[in-house]
């Protein structure tokens, strides 16, 4: 890319060739206004407010589409370009409800900033008084199209970002109107509620249930951490005021995700409904009691010290706590396994990562359901799908990107999927624990051109194999310790504890827990410290976005006190 | 023995006025005398005017009875075809017909007759039959392109013949294939835009109706000169014969390989594709037309990079109007200088004309380019209805104005209309006499607009509903004086900052209505 020099309000400017007069003048620390225009996503030229003049050019060029040219002269706030702003904002003011003072996003909207920023004081135009529908359909976030300016922001997220296709335009002109599918309630649609479409959107027309008239920009605090509810690991930036969880979004041009997310990242959590665990709990006389950490915890060490002891932890949990898990065990000289099962090491291929999905041509899915359980990976896909990438998935059973798929196989015809692949330039294998050995056999032949991305059921794979840790069942332990932070035990686990003496440690309740002998509190995702590694095998840093209640411990402080009374 | 060729026009409106069964009428009363074998009967695209419709024309002598049921399509047949009689009483009236003649092909230099190019057969072939157009040059400039001519040759002839596209905006269109011609990328495509929603325009329509190959032609020369061997036509949803016509002739030029692969023996191979739109004015503005063939929502593209550099698919694309692919056969058979010799220097050849409103005769013409309006309404319109005056015109569509009395000597080309601050638009003439109320001409063109706007970009979407809202209350008496100034206003932003032609032009009629006829506005504001 070569420089281009310009001059921005008669400021010299250097930009890169195929910048727009937009970008270059951001990078030059000028302010032109946009609304439609989004950084994450692609030019659209429609709402008209980045309007500027460009000696030597007819009429007024859009800054965000105009591509920048060496010699160009370019004013952003001339009498022309300013009065047309105005214009739009009067018309966008006239077309919808646009009172302020009754909306969520008041304080934080591109669309009332733009209109301070150019005086609108008064509505100019007669006004419609019409009134749109409201689509509360969703769980999580709201469509009032009341407000809403016709950006497409949301439209191009959906299409671009999550390659989902759910969001267009209905009717056209002046009946335009965002729809869901073929003109759906939102929460009947395709939608899959990843809230991309909600992160971009410049005005209160969606709406997040949770956070609205929570608080503005100015009254809330973010802290970025990295996600833990699967194995991907994507930025986060959560946004909380007065120790009050209001909202997570995506941090664009992070590592691995670039700002997407799915629902479990962004909505789920912070409708938790199951029962804290708060104190530790110590069974007496049949009951579990509320106890202290010195009591419970001594407890706990005097069964270790009689040994027979196994430990069981699920990966989703800090790097810090596996590898505390890890060495009390081999303290105890007890067995330490993992809940979840591992995907395993091929031994061929690059480690791949996510953007390489997005310029391979091919895209092999084996024993994986990327949309189910590592959304992002799965959106990713459909995006390449988009592109043009063959995307063949192998399965024996049902997966939900058999839809997006080019191909789809049983594992039998796994090598239909190899020879296909044979020409093209960059493969990707997304692989799980599903995956076979005859399908593994397939692809090694395909040397340089083949990345390879495990999508592990545990959340921190990554981290508990790199504490040693491995896959295991109950064994006949007298004594069994359950590391299982957030994750809900299976009922398969629940039965097949009966008899040893447990030890839980948990956030939630839950049958293991109100079962066990001896119950010890964790934190949840939002309250630990520490580090996760991501699927890519990076370690990212995990923060204490809110204080833990006051009996809560962390997990590796516990599990090393524990060790140390060993 | 073929002696006769019965025509019936078989366009939607004669269709609708029971042209099927007169031409069954006509059949079977052949039959009846035994002359199936010496008159062919065939139907014909649209001719001229809709009173006479259905029309049947009999050829050799080019005789045009009209409007013809069953019954006296049978009459016809009996006395014409059996005795040899003129049926006089079903005969287009003298006066019409003297209009009505040029339209079915007489000599070209009788009084009245019009400069044909374009409509040279259309109206005299039977558009379904291949052979009837090959009889009349047709793929001839194809098969001369083919094998005597490089496709640079192609292109320079086309680029100095100077033709300047019929779609609208006048652009050189040597000029644009060049731009495709050099593209590094590939496939390229050839895309015909017949999607002709222009309000009172219906030319394109009759083209294609009436002489299809022309069109296809047009694009596999197209497709030669520039390296492309794929083209597609998108046409307008409501034109449903006009699509079948294609249809029909596409696949019978693929029979005697004049299109499909390796025509006529050559290495050149070009298929056609139809595609129908779904009747949105805006898919004929080329980026939301491309839009639309590629199944995506009809709304225009950013532009630049314009078609020529990534069109359909991605790649670079040819999108060129019917009526300019319907020029390109005759100016390879017959070279640049004779079509140079046609209309003016700047502009040279023909231009087709929808006219309607208030003239005496309404219908397509074909008139050299530089013809004055004057001309235009005197000798082929017939001069103004009921001896009315002429007070204004429409040029139709996105690229059109309003035309006042004191321009209407202006030489009708692109460069001296835009020198005037008017345009050629799409070749309607919407004539309208001095019982024309401008406001309320202004009040219609721009609720089409208002109706049309694909909601993309804010000034089309939201001005032309509060510039409509602002005529509404003008012709209610509702508005006073500054109420007039912010209309002008909103008008004015609107054409500036829309994002594709549709809004550029929606505050036209305003705006030229305002600059030639402001008293009518005024006139209007209530105290
Ligand atoms: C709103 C709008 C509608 C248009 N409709 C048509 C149309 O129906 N037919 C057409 O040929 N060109 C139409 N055009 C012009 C096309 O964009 C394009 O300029 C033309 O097809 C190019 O062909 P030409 O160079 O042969 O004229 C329209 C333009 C606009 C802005
Ligand atoms: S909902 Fe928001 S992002 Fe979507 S078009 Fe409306 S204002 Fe724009
Ligand atoms: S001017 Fe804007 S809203 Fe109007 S048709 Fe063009 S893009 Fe659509």
């Amino acid at each position: 890319m070569s420089e281009v020099r310009l001059t921005i309000n008669n400021q010299p400017v250097t930009g890169l060739s195929g910048q727009t007069i937009l970008e270059a003048a951001q990078a030059a620390g000028v302010d032109i206004p946009v609304l439609c225009s989004h950084p994450a996503l692609s030019a659209w030229g429609a709402c008209r407010m980045c309007v500027v003049e460009v000696k030597g050019m007819r009429g007024l060029q859009t800054a965000c589409t105009c591509p920048i040219a060496d010699g160009m002269e370019v004013q952003t706030e001339t009498t022309a370009a300013v009065d047309v702003r105005k214009f739009v904002l009067e018309l966008l003011f006239s077309e919808r409800n646009h009172y302020c003072m009754f909306c969520q996003m008041s304080g934080d909207c591109e669309l009332q900033d733009a209109a301070y920023r150019y005086g609108l004081d008064h509505f100019t135009y007669p006004r419609p008084y019409q009134k749109l529908s409201v689509d509360a359909s969703r769980k999580y976030f709201i469509m009032d199209h009341n407000r809403c300016i016709l950006c497409t922001r949301c439209v191009r997220a959906c299409s671009e970002i999550v390659a989902n296709h759910t969001l267009d335009v209905r009717a056209r002109g002046a009946d335009s109107m965002i729809m869901a599918d073929l003109d759906v309630p939102f929460g009947e649609s395709s939608c899959v509620e990843c809230g991309t479409c909600l992160q971009v959107c410049p005005t209160g027309a969606l709406i997040d249930a949770r956070s609205a008239y929570g608080g503005r920009e100015k009254d809330v605090v973010h802290t970025e951490t990295t996600c833990m509810q699967c194995s991907v690991g994507c930025a986060l930036d959560v946004v909380t005021r007065y120790n009050r969880l209001l909202r997570v979004d995506g941090i664009w041009g992070s590592e691995p995700n670039d700002g997407l997310l799915c629902v479990d990242g962004r909505f789920a959590p912070l409708y938790e409904e199951r029962k804290r665990v708060t104190s530790p709990l110590v069974r007496k006389d049949g009951k579990l009691v509320e106890a202290g950490w010195d009591e419970a915890l001594s407890t706990v060490a005097a069964r270790f010290k009689a040994g027979g002891v196994q430990g069981l932890t699920t990966c989703a949990t800090t790097n810090e706590a596996l590898e505390a898990f890890a060495g009390l065990f081999a303290k105890a000289k007890g067995e330490a396994g993992l809940l979840e099962p591992v995907a395993p090491v091929l031994g061929y291929g690059t480690t791949g990562k996510l953007a390489d999905i997005l310029d391979a041509d091919f895209i092999v899915v084996a024993g994986a359901q990327p949309l189910d359980y590592q959304r992002v990976v799965g959106y990713f896909i459909q995006r390449a799908a988009d592109h043009g990438a063959t995307v063949a998935v192998i399965a024996d059973t049902e997966n939900s990107l058999t839809k997006r798929a080019t191909m789809t196989v049983s594992y039998a015809d796994a090598d239909q999927v190899a020879k296909a692949a044979a020409d093209a330039k960059k493969i990707v294998l997304v692989y799980s624990v599903g995956i076979k050995s005859r399908v593994i056999a397939a692809f090694r032949h395909l040397g340089d051109r083949l990345y390879t991305l495990a999508l592990s059921p545990g959340r921190n794979e990554r981290g508990a194999t790199a504490a040693g840790l491995k896959h295991a069942e109950p064994n006949g332990a007298q004594t069994r310790f359950f590391l299982l932070g957030e994750q809900s035990e299976d009922q398969a686990l629940t039965t097949k504890v009966d008899g040893a003496f447990t030890v839980v440690q948990a956030s939630y309740l839950s049958p293991l827990v109100e079962g066990a002998d001896v119950v010890l509190p964790t934190p949840v995702w939002y309250e630990r410290t520490g580090h996760t590694t991501d699927y890519a095998g990076v370690v990212k840093p995990v923060a204490e976005v809110l204080p833990k209640p006051a009996a809560v411990r962390d997990d590796a402080e516990v599990l090393s006190a524990l060790a140390a009374m060993l | 023995m073929i002696r006769s060729t019965v025509l019936v026009s078989g366009d939607p409106i004669s269709l609708s006025r029971g042209a099927e069964d007169t031409r069954l009428a006509i059949e079977a009363e052949l039959a009846f005398y035994g002359l199936e074998d010496e008159v062919r009967v065939g139907y014909t695209g649209r001719v001229n005017r809709t009173d006479v419709l259905p029309v049947v024309v009999v050829y050799p002598e080019g005789i045009v009875y009209g409007p013809v049921s069953p019954e006296t399509g049978a009459t016809i047949v009996s006395e014409h075809l059996y005795k040899g009689r003129k049926v006089e009483h079903l005969l287009v009236s003298a006066e019409v017909a003297s209009a009505e003649i040029d339209t079915l092909g007489v000599a070209e230099d009788t009084l009245y007759a019009q400069k044909r190019v374009v409509l040279k057969r259309a109206g005299t072939i039977d558009p379904y039959s291949i052979d009837e157009y090959i009889a009349y040059d047709g793929y001839f400039a194809l098969g001369k392109a083919l094998t005597s001519m490089t496709p640079g040759e192609v292109l320079d002839t086309v680029k100095s013949s100077g033709l300047q596209g019929r779609g609208g905006a006048g652009f050189p269109t040597g000029l644009k294939w060049t731009f495709v011609a050099q593209q590094p990328e590939s496939p390229r495509y050839i895309v015909c835009n017949a999607d002709e929603s222009e309000p009172g325009t219906f030319k394109d329509r009759l083209i294609v109706e009436g002489d299809p190959h022309a069109v296809l032609e047009g694009m596999a020369l197209a497709g030669y000169a520039v390296g492309a061997s794929e083209g597609w036509i998108y046409i307008r949803g409501e034109y449903a014969m006009a699509k079948d016509i294609l249809n029909h002739a596409i696949t019978a030029a693929e029979e005697l390989n004049l299109l499909g692969d390796n025509i006529m023996g050559t290495s050149f191979s070009f298929h056609v594709h139809v595609h129908a739109g779904a009747g949105a004015y805006v898919c004929g503005e080329e980026t939301a037309l491309l839009n639309s063939l590629e199944g995506e929502r009809g709304i225009p593209r950013i532009r630049p990079p314009y078609p020529t550099v990534y069109g359909f698919r991605g790649k670079p694309t040819v999108v060129n109007n019917v009526e300019t692919l319907a020029n390109i056969a005759p100016i390879i058979l017959n070279g640049a200088d004779w079509f140079r010799a046609i209309g003016t220097e700047r502009s040279p050849g023909t231009k087709v004309y929808t006219m309607l409103g208030d003239v005496a005769l309404s219908g397509l013409v074909e008139a050299p380019m530089g013809t004055t309006l004057r001309e235009i309404i005197g000798i082929y319109g017939g001069g103004m209805k009921g001896g009315k005056a002429f007070k204004a015109a429409q040029t139709g569509g996105s690229s059109g104005t309003i035309i006042p009395a004191e321009l209407l000597d202006v030489p009708m080309d692109f460069a001296s209309m835009r020198e005037k601050g008017v345009g050629l638009g799409s070749g309607a003439l919407l004539v309208c006499d001095e019982d024309t109320d401008i406001v309320d001409l202004a009040y219609v063109l721009v609720r089409f607009f208002k109706t049309e706007s694909c909601g993309k970009c804010t000034p089309c979407r939201v001005g032309t509903a509060q510039m409509l809202e602002a005529l509404d209350r003008l012709r209610k008496g509702m508005a006073r004086r500054a109420d007039l100034e912010r209309l002008e206003e909103i008008a004015t932003y609107v054409q500036q900052a829309s994002f594709c032609g549709l809004g550029q032009a929606a505050p036209v009629p305003i705006l030229t209505g305002l600059q030639y006829f402001r008293s009518e506005f005024e006139s209007r504001l209530r105290d």
